[in-house]
């Protein structure tokens, strides 16, 4: 899953030229597609100017979860079915489709909640295929219950016509509703797009754990993402109800329907704002004229033309037209760009820090309590009756050899695995302490965390990705955007702001993994290895840096294999083995320990030394 | 800009076809791709030798008819493809459609544009049900269906199995579309009408695999009279899965579709479906007596397509375009209003036309004359069974 | 209970006739990861040649799997060769599935455009002929069917267990990068698997031609039942796609009898999306690892 967007992401100074002109030619578009059947009133051609605007409309809608969130739905012809059957339903009992649209689009926010929720454990093709089942059940009950739905024979309006039933004898009033549907569906895909919303759902997209660590409610904001979406598609449902005039379950709720939508995304450029935009605008015409220009010379030979395209298309442009036009309009190509990956250097405080000591000043009382965590995996204890406390402003050290559970450990404290007993609590701002069960609560009360395998959102530009942190404190896209930069340029990853994250190095992104947690504004760090893979000056500067967030009040735990960083960073240090805490303290009593030395060298070396 | 280039490429496809003078174009919307395409192109077939005959006897008043064809293969394109014929090729009418779905899809945008819409196959009462002005349907629908094939169960096949109808016990499968439910619907008001017992109504996808539970359900329910109505697909099914089932009722009464067509019998076998009976539009083993131009309508068939006509739809649709064309020849000029004038005027007597029954438009603009026929599958062949003067067999019971 | 032996049955044969149909899908997404909607036109595909070859040579419809399956294969594997691997690396997985969309629209209506909508009838050979099994009724043909369903999930089992290339298949579906690291030649695999997909539906066509009436879209009557029948076996396992496809023919086959052919469907997507949602590693599949985590 991919793509950031070009004309709705961020804007950089140099490409804010470029998007300027790209929200021109999209603002052209636009009026074309309103301006063109106005000027040639012609009711076929208004007739395709309504279903390019409608498939437009019904793919961004689409987009917001198939392609923000990247939950390939290939049922959502069910929410434009249900906006269809509602809308129609409250027609004839004499109720505008007007407030009908709304009663759909509340109706499929609904269902698309409630299917949705088990679903979104189910990956890739299981959620498609979950997606399509959902449709066909539909579909058979739409069948089923006639009374409601009038079965097989479908429902037709009578032709009042008129605003007030949105039935209308000349094409454009119906042209001029779907266009303004197109705009609001698109304002929605543009506003959602740039806002916190609209980062959650693409972080999730990328990687649901490194969401969750920066604070996502990753299922909360995917519900959100498929009412939004659902709503949107409900309501051109009712819309093309009274457009068509007359509807049935086989077309209401058409699998062949729900891929087109999905498709015109596709093509257009899936997660993009304007992509499904042009894949209509591109695809409804070809179809139409293969029909009209092939349709009547041989059964099916229209038929096999747009499978062919349909098949070039995907081959020949797999990432949508939106790849191909940002590789045109993207000033320099990313190949001629010297040094993408170089990160700069990590900006160390000026001053000097305190040294460390576990009863230097500025520790405080406890903020982290761990009590008897213990955890089995299939009959392994993989931590047997883990104790200890983080006391604010401390650097704890957390060392042990591989398999020794200390990542466990972190998982456990930062609620991304249960334990099977014990506690882990948190003292929150509020000054008392909470027991969190899951990552968004432990985010929430000021804990945040990195992975030890990093986790960048592969396809997001480091500063979405840090801005993603950022999200957690600011509300404001403006504000986020700003603080992401600010920590970017503190982590040496200024100059790369631009850069896609899957093109950095190692160092780079578990720089980036910092910045990201460090976007959040933390007042407890849990760091997993960070300085693992970063060069020797480096290590020293992040060194320096860590103890000037330390400064700053942070609280932090760090496992750490780089020795010369425990030593110079930790108050004190606490050794896992085997799932145990065998020792804790000052950094130098600890590596003294025999039981440490045994559990790092084994009992000779340890025998040889005692 | 890509648009208007596409847009253009679409107006510049259509302008090539652009009418020559003495020209009049006429619609011609049927499915003709996707699922319906085999009876929709054989629909579409009767139209066209239609048209054809009425061109070579000279045209619509001097001016030769030209077809523009649409494809209807689902309801948004149906009403697409209608809106193309009417603003794009400006056709004075539009034939159709098969289908009951796209039928009802297109005739909205129609009416609307109040260009006339002539149904000549699509059997769902919804058709003609919303009452349009500009909407005419030629032939018998699903009510003459339901009606026709209950008739001929109490009239004929309950005498003959000598029984009384009333000791029958009915089975009412259906497939699960408009028409097939509408059929259905019918079926089963008339049974009750006539104080017959209905044990079993079931309906099924017409894409099923399998078909074997329906079978089990009508055995155990002790169904003897089974009416389908159904498809190609779900009729050979049926009757292979009833036979291999060793289910044998006393008599299966198909609604058309796939009962009415030879690749159907082939499929089952001979064999099997022998003695099936099968309520429809006029087929054509028949009496040509009651069917005059019958003879003349395969020959140019055959001529035209080179094979035999796979079903009674094309002679359905070629009689109700043939009647509706003259009588536009006979009116006053090619406005909606004129054609509308014209198609009141219509008065065919029953047994004048080509599938047996008259022309007359009565209430809701139905041809009020419109009858079915009922069949028979003896050693291969559907023959005609009943009205008596179309009949060119005697029912066979097997008992 | 004559009635319930015979639904259930019936159940079986139909699972039979799924689990044919299904065993070519769970290798090509099981192994090669990829939702090909294409399947049912590949088995009408290969309906087609069947009926082709067994009408213009008047052979038995089991003879031309001579030419059915190979042909099939060559399918199967140019459609991997020149569709889906040129999309592996694409940013967006599912543009395989629309691939495959396309795939699908263009064989359907390059048969419709090929043979007319007519149905195409391949001769039984008394394969429709049925059998009296105690107080039960089978069709020869369908038995058949059964038979070579199990017998081709204990071939490809034996074929992915003991060979060398299957062994590669069996790393390559279990992890496509640990194998690519041992050696193993991934895009042969992917084509090879895709091809061995294609040929075992090219079998099912075979068996099936003679007791189903061919049309251009006879696939999308079998594709959804398909995926069902393969998610439910657990993502690419074969003998899960067996039992899996037993489980949804006797559903299918109850369903309709007791519930109402009607429902049938609903019943079975039902039954679908609930195991799917309970236990999304499918019946017989083993447990997924859910977290990448630790």
């Amino acid at each position: 899953m991919s793509h950031s967007d070009i004309s709705a992401g961020p804007d950089t100074s140099p490409g804010q030229a470029h998007s300027r002109r790209g929200a021109i030619a999209l603002a052209g578009l636009l009026a074309a597609l309103l301006v063109i059947p106005l000027v040639i009133d012609n009711a076929f051609v208004s007739h395709i100017f309504i279903t390019i605007c409608l498939f437009a409309a019904l793919s961004t809608a689409w987009n917001i979860v198939g392609g923000f969130a990247g939950q390939m739905s290939l049922g959502h012809a069910m929410f434009y079915g249900i906006g269809a059957y509602v809308g129609m339903i409250l027609f004839q009992i004499g109720i505008s489709p007007w407030l009908g649209m709304f009663a759909g689009a509340a109706v499929a926010a609904l269902v698309g909640m409630v299917i949705s929720y088990p679903c979104f454990r189910l990956k890739g093709p299981f959620f498609t295929l979950a997606s399509i089942a959902f449709l066909e059940v539909m579909r058979v009950l739409a069948l089923q219950f006639t009374s409601v739905t009038g079965g097989a024979t479908g429902m037709m309006i009578d032709l009042r016509l008129g605003w007030t039933w949105m039935v209308f004898r000349e094409r454009w009033p119906s042209l001029l509703i779907v266009f303004g549907m197109l705009l609001i569906t698109l304002a929605v895909a543009w506003a959602i797009r740039r806002s916190r919303l609209g980062f959650h759902l693409v972080a999730t997209r990328e990687r649901e754990s490194a969401a969750k660590a920066a604070g996502v409610r990753t299922v909360r904001v995917r519900l959100i993402a498929v009412a939004i979406s659902s709503a949107l598609c409900a309501m051109l449902g009712t819309f093309h109800a009274m457009y068509l005039t007359f509807i049935e379950p086989a077309a209401m709720f058409s699998l062949v329907f729900s891929i087109q939508i999905a498709m015109f995304a596709l093509i257009g450029g899936i997660g993009t704002v304007t992509g499904p935009l042009l894949g209509a605008v591109l695809l409804v015409p070809i179809t139409e004229w293969a029909r009209a220009s092939l349709g009547s010379s041989a059964l099916g030979l229209h038929g096999f033309v747009y499978g062919m395209v349909l098949i070039m298309f995907v081959l020949f442009m797999p990432n949508g037209i939106m790849s191909v036009i940002k590789r045109f309009i993207t000033p320099k190509p990313p190949t001629d760009e010297p040094t993408t990956t170089e990160t700069g250097p990590i900006s160390a405080p000026a001053k000097a820090a305190e040294a460390p000591s576990p009863d230097r000043a500025g520790i405080g009382s406890d903020i982290l309590r761990v009590e008897g965590l213990n955890k089995n995996f299939g009959g392994l204890a993989v931590t047997r009756d883990v104790n200890f406390t983080l006391r604010e402003g401390e650097i704890l050290g957390m060392i042990g050899p591989n398999g020794a559970g200390k990542t466990t450990v972190f998982n456990m404290i930062s609620g991304f695995l249960a334990q099977d007993s014990g506690t882990v609590s948190l003292r929150g701002p509020d000054g008392q302490f909470h027991q969190p069960n899951n990552p968004a609560d432990f985010a929430a009360l000021g804990l945040g965390r990195t992975f030890q395998i990093v986790q960048p959102f592969a396809a997001m530009s480091v500063e979405e990705n840090i801005m993603v942190g950022a999200f957690h404190r600011h509300h404001d896209e403006k504000n986020a955007r700003e603080a992401a930069r600010q920590t970017a340029w503190k982590m040496g990853l200024g100059p790369l702001l631009q850069a896609e994250a899957r093109g950095l190095t190692i160092g780079g992104l578990k720089r980036l993994e910092v910045a990201r947690v460090m976007a959040m504004e933390p007042r407890v760090l849990l760091l997993d290895e960070v300085m693992a893979g970063i060069n020797q000056t480096d290590v020293r500067r992040a060194i320096d840096l860590m103890l000037s967030i330390r400064d700053g009040g942070v609280s932090i735990i760090a496992i750490e294999h780089v020795m010369q960083a425990v030593m110079s960073l930790s108050d004190r240090v606490i050794v896992l083995a085997s799932g145990e805490v065998i020792a804790q303290g000052r950094p130098q009593d600890v590596v003294r320990d025999p039981q440490v030395i045994e559990a790092y060298l084994g009992k000779e070396f340890a025998d040889a030394h005692a | 800009m890509t648009i208007k280039t596409y847009l253009t490429g679409t107006a510049l496809a259509l302008a090539l076809a652009s009418p020559a003078l003495a020209e009049v174009k006429f619609g011609s919307l049927y499915p003709i791709s996707g699922p319906l395409a085999l009876l929709g192109e054989e629909s579409a077939r009767g139209l066209e030798i239609a048209v054809d005959e009425i061109n070579a006897a000279g045209g619509l008043q001097g001016e030769q008819i030209v077809l523009e064809r649409g494809d209807a293969v689902d309801n948004n394109q149906a009403t697409g493809e209608a809106r193309r014929l009417i603003s794009f090729v400006g056709v004075k009418g539009i034939f159709g459609s098969y289908s009951s779905a796209r039928a009802i899809a297109a005739s909205q945008v129609s009416e609307l544009a109040g260009v006339p819409y002539f149904e000549l196959g699509a059997v769902a009462d919804e058709v003609t049900g919303r009452g349009l002005e500009y909407l005419f349907r030629t032939n018998p629908t699903a009510a003459h269906m339901g009606a026709d094939s209950i008739t001929l169960l109490v009239d004929s096949i309950a005498p003959g199995l000598g029984k009384s109808p009333e000791e029958l016990t009915l089975g009412i499968i259906y497939e699960d579309s408009s028409y097939g439910t509408s059929v259905a619907g019918h079926q089963e008001t008339h049974a009750k009408e006539a104080g017959l017992n209905v044990a079993v109504k079931a309906h099924y996808a017409a894409n099923s695999v399998d078909m074997s539970s329906i079978v089990l359900s009508l055995r155990e329910a002790g169904v003897d009279v089974v009416l389908q109505t159904s498809y190609q697909n779900d009729s050979v099914l049926f009757l292979q899965q009833a036979n291999e089932a060793g289910y044998e009722p006393l008599a299966i009464i198909g609604g058309g579709g796939g009962y009415s067509m030879q690749p159907t019998a082939d499929a089952v076998g001979h064999d099997v479906i022998d003695g099936v009976f099968d309520v429809d539009f006029t087929q054509f083993a028949v009496n040509t007596e009651a069917t005059p131009g019958l003879e003349e309508f395969i020959t140019a068939y055959e001529e035209k397509y080179g094979t035999a006509p796979r079903s009674g739809h094309s002679l359905a649709n070629y009689v109700g375009a043939k009647v509706i064309l003259e009588a536009i020849a006979a009116g006053e000029g090619f406005e909606p209003d004129q054609i509308v004038a014209a198609m009141q005027a219509v008065d065919v007597p029953q047994g004048a036309t080509a599938a047996g029954y008259g022309v007359k438009f009565g209430e809701n603009n139905q041809n009020e004359r419109a009858t079915m026929m009922g069949m028979q599958w003896q050693d291969g062949r559907l023959v005609t069974i009943f009205p008596e003067d179309a009949a060119v067999a005697e029912i066979r019971f097997n008992n | 209970m004559t009635t319930f032996l015979q639904i259930i049955t019936n159940g079986l044969m139909l699972g039979g006739l799924f689990a044919i149909v299904a065993i070519g899908l769970t290798l090509i997404f099981g192994i090669v990861k990829v939702v090909n909607f294409a399947h049912g036109e590949f088995l009408m595909v290969g309906m087609f040649l069947t009926w082709m070859i067994t009408t213009r040579m008047g052979l038995h419809p089991f003879a031309s799997v001579i030419l059915v399956v190979p042909a099939m294969f060559v399918l199967g594997a140019l459609t991997q060769r020149l569709l889906i691997q040129p999309l592996m690396g694409a940013e967006d997985d599912h543009v395989q599935i629309f691939a495959t969309v396309g795939l699908s629209t263009a064989l359907m209506n390059l048969a419709l455009l090929t043979y007319g909508a007519d149905i195409a009838n391949t001769p039984t050979f008394g394969l429709r002929a049925p059998i009296e099994l105690g107080p039960v009724r089978i069709l020869t043909g369908q038995l058949y069917i059964f038979l070579a369903a199990i017998a081709l999930v204990i071939a490809l089992q034996l074929f992915l267990k003991n060979s060398q290339t299957g062994r590669a298949i069996r790393a390559v579906a279990q992890h496509r990068v640990a194998a690519e690291l041992m050696g193993v030649n991934v895009p042969r695999i992917y084509i090879l698997s895709f091809g061995l997909g294609a040929a075992c539906v090219g079998l099912a066509a075979v068996l099936i031609a003679p007791l189903y009436p061919t049309s251009s879209n006879i696939g999308t009557y079998f594709v959804l039942t398909a995926f069902v029948v393969v998610v439910l076996g657990g993502l690419g396992s074969i003998p899960g796609a067996f039992f899996g496809a037993m489980v949804i023919g006797i559903v299918d086959s109850a369903a309709g009898y007791y519930i109402g052919s009607g429902l049938r469907e609903a019943v079975v997507f039902g039954l679908f999306l609930v195991i799917l949602i309970l236990r999304p590693s499918g019946l017989f599949g083993k447990r997924m690892t859910l977290s990448h985590l630790s």
